[in-house]
């Protein structure tokens, strides 16, 4: 974990209220699944850093996606290039990387793409769904679609892209499709998580959930994010947000 | 001439601090996250997250809320217990040359009382008393709202603990110097000013409180300035050191409350956003002395001109 500054090269709404900022930044190696907490401003209103997963780490920049939902991430579209933002990361545990024989599944909803993406991008094999509520908010298609070795599915749930449906839809004839043991990996709202989650039991599949969840500090300290387990709270931010979904207690 | 800065402070005989800059209990964990960033050993104290009797789970979540420069937070005083701290965290934190201060509470005198006996050991250089709890044998009623109940309780944990005892008040009550005061008599050694400010937000579109416990503490510089009038108006009323927490930022703010009385101050909310700050707070207080030809920070101890 370090605490940096990181200069915007790009800031540019590539979905329907779906940004793509890229920093300079010399953000020390992560893992796919792994945070950042970024300092949007430098007086103190608002007064927190904001949670964004990593979609891309380079030696000399950072790229995330981030969709504009309140005061935090309407400054963070307000950046122009050679303005700076503060870097906190990389924060979290990432995803564990399958082995050879395992495909991974990728399942991602709403605005969970970006660690399953940057997972997807690093691992380039498996099958993804992708589900958003209409084309308008799918973000970065061409660059998904550039992915060598990944297999897309897309849902939306209005039917203007893909099947007309939500991700989950898709998952049993996925995992029909796929040859051999696989391994799911996912983001997205809860529901769609549990889902998953069941439907990994069922088959009996390794699965791995990233969760998002309302944060402070995003380094351990303030316990604000826990996560009831078969091994008692967690802290999203720390032990996560990646878990094994096998661990989560779902209420 | 080089002037010679001096930024310790002295909150009693066996507890003097390198500067007046310490950690908030409950925003700095048990340290082990923010060793990864800076050196613990650079601060005045450090301050871990309120221990109590038996391990507590905490509030369901939502446990945290941010509001106009600053936050709500209802962790519900999550910790793993007086035991595993001594055992399992304890050894961590005595490798940095840093006062560690334990807080604690309880539901309860005798898990007070029970649970400052485990503190009183090496290692731990003075002990601070959370006293915003409910007292479930008087009806919830907390423990620092009433001057009778403050004193018998601070009484029985002073004839078990010989350690520095700070006493971390609440800012919700009629008179602050009845508590403060209270606290003195029954033997503490200095007053932490305060603890967060009782706070909710409610969601008005799903008609529901925000957060798990419905109810929680404000925190962060929205408070600064009401914490700041607590401190002077205790400054006022005790003789013993008062440790100022509520909304510090900067060294301004550092530089103020002590002023206003404070001899050392807590640092919480302003950690959560920038970890480093403590660092940088404690080097800008040194330019402010030079800037000033102050030779030491404990000059400026309550020395608010109001002439």
């Amino acid at each position: 974990m370090r605490d940096i500054e990181g200069i915007v090269q790009s800031n540019e709404e590539v979905a329907r209220g779906t940004f793509l900022l890229r920093l300079a930044c010399e953000l020390p190696p992560c893992s796919p699944g792994q945070f950042v907490m970024v300092k949007v401003n430098s007086g103190y209103e608002p007064f927190l850093r904001r949670p964004f997963a990593i979609l891309l780490r380079q030696e000399h920049a950072l790229e995330f996606l981030y969709k504009v939902k309140g005061r935090g991430t309407r400054l963070l579209s307000e950046l122009r290039p050679g303005e700076a933002v503060g870097v906190l990361g990389p924060l979290g545990s990432g995803f564990t990387i399958p082995e050879e024989h395992e495909e991974p599944v990728y399942i991602a909803g709403g605005t969970g793409l970006p660690p399953i993406l940057s997972l997807a991008e690093t691992l380039r094999r498996g099958i993804l769904i992708f589900g958003a509520q209409t084309g308008g908010d799918i973000p970065l298609l061409s660059r998904i679609e550039a992915i060598e070795g990944i297999r897309i599915n897309l849902t939306t749930e209005d039917g203007s892209m893909g099947w007309k449906g939500i991700a989950t839809d898709m998952l049993d004839t996925v995992l029909q499709e796929a040859k051999g043991p696989v391994t799911l990996y996912a983001c997205g709202p809860k529901g769609m998580l549990r889902t998953v989650s069941e439907t990994a039991q069922r088959v009996g599949s390794r699965c791995e959930v990233s969760l998002e969840e309302y944060m402070s500090c995003g380094f351990g300290v303030c316990s604000g994010c826990v996560v009831e387990t078969t091994g008692g709270n967690l802290r999203v931010c720390r032990e996560g947000p990646v878990f094994d979904s096998s661990r989560l207690i779902w209420s | 001439m080089e002037l010679i800065m001096d930024t310790t402070v002295v909150i009693t005989p066996s507890l003097t601090l390198k500067n007046p800059i310490m950690s908030a209990s409950g925003t700095f964990a048990y340290g082990e996250e923010f060793s990864e960033i800076f050196d613990l050993s650079l601060m005045g104290a450090v301050v871990t997250k309120g221990l109590s009797l038996n391990p507590k789970k905490g509030n369901p979540t939502p446990r945290v809320f941010e509001t106009p420069c600053g936050l709500i937070n209802a962790i519900g005083l999550e910790n793993i217990g007086v035991d595993a701290f001594v055992r399992e965290r304890l050894p961590f934190l005595r490798q940095f040359d840093v006062p560690i201060i334990a807080n604690f509470f309880g539901s309860v005198l005798e898990e007070y009382e029970q649970t400052a006996e485990k503190l009183n050991i090496d290692g731990i250089s003075a002990l601070e008393m959370n006293v915003s709890c409910p007292n479930v044998k008087k009806g919830g009623i907390e423990f620092g709202k009433d001057p009778g109940t403050l004193f018998s309780l601070i009484s029985k944990v002073r004839s078990v603990t010989d350690k520095p005892l700070l006493i971390k008040l609440s800012p919700m009550v009629t008179d602050i110097c009845e508590m403060a005061l209270a606290a003195q008599e029954a033997g503490a050694d200095a007053i932490t000013c305060a603890n967060t400010i009782p706070a909710m937000a409610i969601d008005e579109e799903t008609r529901r409180p925000v957060l798990g416990n419905i109810t929680g503490g404000l925190s962060g510089p929205a408070i600064k300035p009401v914490s700041l009038k607590l401190v002077w108006d205790v400054h006022k009323c005790v003789r013993i050191p008062i440790i100022a927490s509520g909304g510090i930022v900067s060294y301004r703010d550092v530089i103020q409350f002590i002023l206003a009385g404070a001899t050392a101050v807590e640092i919480g909310s302003a950690a959560l956003r920038d970890p480093l700050c403590f660092s940088r707070i404690i080097r800008d207080i040194e330019d402010y002395l030079a800037r000033h030809s102050l030779e030491r920070i404990s000059d400026l101890i309550g020395k608010l001109d109001v002439s």
